[in-house]
């Protein structure tokens, strides 16, 4: 039996879609190239899952969007998989292009404060425990690493990319709240290579860089992302998960975050008001269009094209871990 | 005796923990289910086959919290009359107090007894111990399920400890008939294992080569002794691989864009195979070249790390449902021998 069940063009504006057996309970759906870190396509998953939600198919029991992907996972005595390849592929002629779509969308404000003293911690430990000649780290910090690698002039640049722009949240995964972000503006790409090998130890709330993607860690886990700063705890998985509806912490996919600058001590203050339960945590609901993206992405074309020049000649100076 | 909660969820303590052994932990079935999108594997027992039976050995619904105990040595006293029964690896010594019992089999138990299990020295690698009446522990996210990695679930979210106390729901608790599993329908333990698997999502033509998915099913895996619920890894085996190097995530040819992965899938993770346990991680960036069938994921609950052996059986969609199907019929009360 091969892996791939199918492939179909969708009209126009589309991207392309391949079913693939992932075992008897589960299809994976991959949209668009494969290679490419595409926006429209993460909306498009997005719009399908929801689309799912909305009007269930009989049989579908759940959906998990990935960057390019949908996991969807099916009882086989209530739904064949040529059936269910059948239903996705109806939903796919509903969704609209990824153009057309305005979609639901939270925004979230979050405080963050660069190079905080438990990142140093994590990364002097690795240093002593793991790679002491690890090159990710300079001045006991991944930092400047990060800034070199993307040719910034020094780590306040970094910093306004990182502060400038509304951060997507593609998909929640990896370990339980973990949000996976992509920026919505293009001048404001980054991207750094992954810990080799990885890190052992990670502080919760730590908000790291690996390839195009910024995660904030929702546990103390293990990590190979390169680290930035910390933020407040993103996930209140101990108490209840009263915290999904009312306090902010799990992210959604689709979900926006915006990070604002303070000092390590301004944190630590809101990080104890968080605990306590007196922190309110800022979250607006809202919508994103995507339209309005694209035009403001086309907008910025030649800036972005300029601007990216610089990156990579800039890797070519850095080692890679 | 403690009387916990309102009438519906009436629970009492049921053992004491006097050696809780490796790391035993609280689960149920199908566990936390259906928050794959926020995150969350589904946690539950490795071996969902016999922590299963193991329920209803005792006339519980099959996916009560029980019990999962990796590798053996266990010593508890029980503080009610009820029963237990204990289903799992084989060459397990299980004794009540100083009398051997069996197990796939429900045992009577009165409140002072001690209940221990040896290492198990035969194939296979964890014990379900069930009390009748079922655990009683709060529900994290629709789950009694113990996660390690997020400590939640279970008790307090972590594993057992000495001197804890398991509760029991009240209703059922005090059981006295059993059943036995007849020796016909008991899954055959090993240490040379073959499980069943579909090919994909990630295989030949576009990821693996044709003669490295032969690989793929001809070799005799050995499971890595860092095997645990959260992953299992074989040992390393370079593919030659369809592509020269990665998307843009990575330099190997496994990484692709990151999406969310099936339980059961086998990761390409650099040159190691990995196959994702409940409590593995639900996304990330590598190919996914093969999947365990649904009814085979009990096997690799069961597989000794540091010392089995598996070969992988490609198997099609019809074959599956059959193999479920087989294990739904063994679930059957009907198929129990009363006690």
């Amino acid at each position: 039996m091969a892996a791939i069940i199918t492939r179909s063009e969708l009209p126009e504006g589309r991207p392309t879609v391949t079913y693939r057996t992932a075992g008897d309970r589960y299809v994976l759906v991959e949209y668009g190239a494969e290679a490419t870190v595409d926006l429209c396509a993460n909306f498009f998953v997005h719009e399908v899952a929801r689309r799912i939600a909305a009007s269930p198919i009989p049989g579908v029991r759940e959906t998990a969007p990935g960057l390019r992907s949908l996991l969807v996972r099916f009882i086989p005595r209530q739904i064949s998989q040529c059936d269910l390849v059948a239903a996705l592929e109806e939903v796919h002629h509903q969704v609209p292009p990824p153009a057309s779509l305005t979609v639901p969308s939270r925004r979230i404000v979050l405080p963050i404060a660069f190079d905080d003293s438990t990142s140093r911690e994590a990364v002097h430990r690795y240093l002593i425990t793991i790679r002491p000649d690890a090159p990710n780290v300079i001045n006991g910090n991944n930092i400047d690493y990060v800034s070199r690698y993307n040719g910034f002039a020094d780590r306040d640049d970094l910093y306004s990319a990182i502060l400038n722009t509304e951060w997507w949240n593609a998909f929640t995964g990896f370990y339980p709240g973990l949000p996976s972000l992509l920026p919505l503006d293009p001048r404001c790409r980054i991207t750094a290579p992954k810990y080799n090998p990885a890190r052992a130890w990670t502080a919760e709330g730590a908000v790291g860089l690996g390839g195009p993607c910024i995660v904030i860690h929702p546990l103390e886990t293990p990590g190979s992302y390169q680290l930035l700063g910390r933020t407040l705890p993103i996930a209140d998985l101990v108490r209840s998960e009263r915290s999904r509806s009312l306090d902010p912490v799990m992210f959604l996919y689709g979900d926006r975050i915006q990070f604002e600058r303070v000092e390590e001590g301004e944190l630590i203050e809101l990080r104890r008001q968080a605990f306590e339960g007196a922190y309110e945590y800022r979250i607006e609901l809202g919508e994103y269009s995507v339209s309005e993206h694209l035009a403001e992405v086309s907008r910025l074309s030649d800036e972005v094209t300029s601007r990216h020049a610089e990156p990579a000649s800039a890797v070519r100076k850095v080692q890679i871990p | 005796m403690t009387v916990s909660g309102d009438s519906f969820t009436k629970s009492i303590p049921a053992l004491e923990i006097v050696d809780p052994g490796l790391q035993t932990t609280v689960q149920d079935f199908p566990g936390r289910l259906g928050l794959q999108s926020l995150g969350f594997f589904p946690s539950g027992p490795a071996d969902h086959f016999a922590f299963r039976v193991a329920n209803v050995l005792v006339g519980n619904p099959p996916g009560a919290a029980a019990l999962e105990i990796p590798l053996g040595r266990f010593h508890a006293v029980a503080l009610h009359d009820g029963l237990i029964s204990v289903c799992g690896a084989s060459g397990v010594d299980v004794r009540i107090n100083d009398r051997s019992v069996s197990t796939w089999e429900a045992v009577p138990v009165t409140a002072g007894d001690s209940l221990r299990c040896s290492v198990a020295r035969g194939p296979g690698f964890r014990l379900y111990l069930a009390v009748s009446g079922g655990i009683a522990v709060p529900e994290v996210f629709g789950s009694m399920s113990t996660f390690l990695v997020a400590g939640i679930g279970g008790l307090d979210g972590r594993a057992l400890a000495r001197a804890d106390v398991i509760n029991a729901h009240a209703k059922g608790a005090q059981r006295k008939r059993g059943y036995r599993l007849p020796l016909d329908l008991r899954p055959r333990y090993t240490s040379n294992w073959e499980i069943e698997i579909l090919r994909g999502p990630h295989a030949d033509p576009d990821f693996l080569t044709e003669s490295d998915y032969k690989e793929l099913l001809s070799t005799e895996w050995r499971v890595d002794v860092s095997s645990d619920r959260a992953a299992t890894r074989f040992h390393p085996h370079q593919f030659r691989w369809a592509r020269d190097r990665g998307d843009v995530t990575g330099g190997h040819p496994s990484n692709i864009l990151d999406g969310c992965y099936p339980l059961g899938g086998i990761l390409a993770y650099g040159d190691t195979l990995t196959v994702l346990g409940p409590d593995g991680h639900v996304s990330g960036g590598s190919t996914v070249v093969a999947t365990v069938a649904h009814a085979s994921m009990w096997k690799i609950g069961q597989l000794r790390p540091g010392r089995d052996t598996v070969k992988l059986k490609e198997i099609n969609l019809d074959q599956a449902a059959g193999l479920d199907d087989h294990m739904q019929f063994t679930l059957r009360p009907q198929q129990l021998e009363p006690l």
